[in-house]
């Protein structure tokens, strides 16, 4: 029958114009994610919450297991390391008083500005199944002020950043999907100035570290576990968050600049408690009427 | 009332889909093989196989919707998800003609299912320019692993849904 025939076809078609329309809609770079898509998202995240605690119940008994047997050992490094912690507690108090004193007498108050943030915990309450697109929701959103571009991290070091804000969920992108639009001003700290500045340019999945295109080298010899942390130049994330260690040193393809590869310092794998970092109050006020 | 829980069931795998990585072992995660949990498509294929008689068009309404949902909810880039389930589905539903639906034929139809879907997905994501890969790469780390999950995953599932299923289908009045 060839009336069915182009029926069929005539879906087929639609079809096809829905899929790219759909697609050249979501891929524009839009500002805030539509009413429908932040009501499925927060109806899901919901679920998602409850869902959630009896699975990692579950899930974490098996680690547990192994945790327990690792126990007596990790106690006795922990407990010589208390030791050197309580001394180190009087340095760090004596260093940021002088730290503030130094500044005040500077008047440097800029700097100070990039490392001040509120942070905001979480939990992580999924994640996509799509590996292409690492992406985790986590269970706050723009109730608890959570907003677009805010950094996550754990306690070891920088996850990714907020991709999409829904009222009550958020979306993060991991540092393992950043691609050349998503990146990270970053340096690895030297004495007197001679920090070396850079971009954290994306995540190579064949290596599995981080690619820190150097753009200004004071010192040629990059150490091998040298700590990379942002830099807050780049204006979107604060200044001093870790990112990860040098694995290794090697010339990009046209052997102009050198890229260093970092290994991510916090597990992007086993995420579970987050933070969102915050920026200062007054510095988003700015960034606001930039935009206006 | 049966087509509630059929909704139920694919909104339940919707939210596992998201957990599912917990379940691995962390060694497997750590590595660079990609496991994708298609688990929707499985259910979808079961139903479409199953519960769907004569040439009602369920199952492939609950491939868009879902579709759209995973799109929603776990990419944020709409249709992709949608149209690579509905073509999926749509092809079970023609080739289920002929053949006749046992565990061999389904488990068949979801191997093709998988590949056909996962294939889509990345050719999608590849030509709108989302990610950057290498095909030689795929087929090892991601088709190999992701159709293994997922087939292990359709058995366990299919002596749990498939006699529910055929029940609810044959219950319920088909005009």
């Amino acid at each position: 029958m060839p009336f069915f025939r182009n029926k069929r076809l005539l879906i087929f078609l639609i079809g096809f114009i829905v899929l790219v329309a759909l697609i050249g809609y979501s891929l524009r770079d839009r500002e805030n994610v539509t009413i429908a898509e932040q009501i499925i998202n927060d109806t899901v995240g919901w679920v998602q919450n409850i869902v959630h605690v009896p699975v990692t119940f579950f899930t974490n008994i098996f680690t547990n297991i192994d945790d327990i047997k690792n126990t007596y050992s990790e106690n006795q490094v922990l407990r010589e390391q208390l030791g050197e912690y309580k001394g180190l507690i009087y340095e760090v108090q004596e260093l940021k008083d002088e730290n503030k004193e130094l500044r005040d007498q500077l008047e440097l108050t800029e700097s100070d500005l990039l490392r001040d943030f509120r942070t905001i915990p979480a939990i992580v309450i999924s994640r996509s199944p799509e590996r292409w697109l690492d992406e985790v929701t986590i269970n706050r959103g723009k109730q608890h002020g959570v907003r677009k571009n805010m950094v996550v991290r754990t306690a070891e070091g920088m996850v990714g950043k907020i991709q999409t804000v829904q009222q009550y969920t958020s979306k993060v992108q991991l540092l393992t999907g950043f691609d050349q639009f998503n990146r990270i001003s970053a340096m690895i700290s030297r004495d007197k100035g001679k920090d070396i500045f850079g971009m954290v340019e994306g995540f190579d999945k064949e290596t599995g570290t981080l690619m820190f295109r150097i753009i200004k080298e004071s010192d040629k010899n990059i150490k091998k576990d040298e700590l990379v942390v942002s830099s807050g130049m780049g204006g979107v994330f604060p200044a001093g968050i870790v990112i990860g260690k040098v694995k290794d040193v090697v010339p990009d393809k046209y052997g102009l600049t050198r890229t260093a590869l970092v290994e991510p310092a916090a597990d992007l794998y086993d995420i579970n408690h987050v933070m969102v970092l915050d920026r200062d109050a007054t510095e988003t006020d700015v960034g606001e009427e930039e935009e206006e | 009332m049966k087509r509630i829980y059929i909704l139920l069931f694919l909104f339940l795998f919707l939210i596992l889909e998201g957990v599912a990585i917990n379940f691995l072992p962390s060694s497997i995660v750590l590595g660079d093989k990609m496991f994708v949990p298609h688990w929707i498509l499985i259910v979808l294929i079961l139903i479409e196989m199953f519960f769907d008689r004569g040439n009602s068009y369920n199952a492939l309404i609950y491939a868009l919707i879902f579709g759209l949902l995973i799109d929603i909810v776990y990419t944020g880039i709409l249709g992709v998800y949608m149209f690579s389930y509905g073509i999926v589905i749509y092809m079970v539903h023609v080739s289920k003609k002929f053949l006749h639906g046992n565990f061999f034929v389904t488990l068949l139809f979801s191997i093709l299912g998988l590949v056909v879907s996962d294939l889509l997905i990345t050719f999608i994501y590849d030509l709108v320019g989302v990610i950057t890969f290498s095909w030689q790469h795929y087929w090892l780390n991601r088709l190999l692993p992701t159709v293994l999950l997922n087939i292990v995953f359709f058995i366990i599932i299919y002596f749990l849904l498939v006699k529910r299923f055929n029940k609810w289908g044959s219950e319920l009045s088909w005009d």
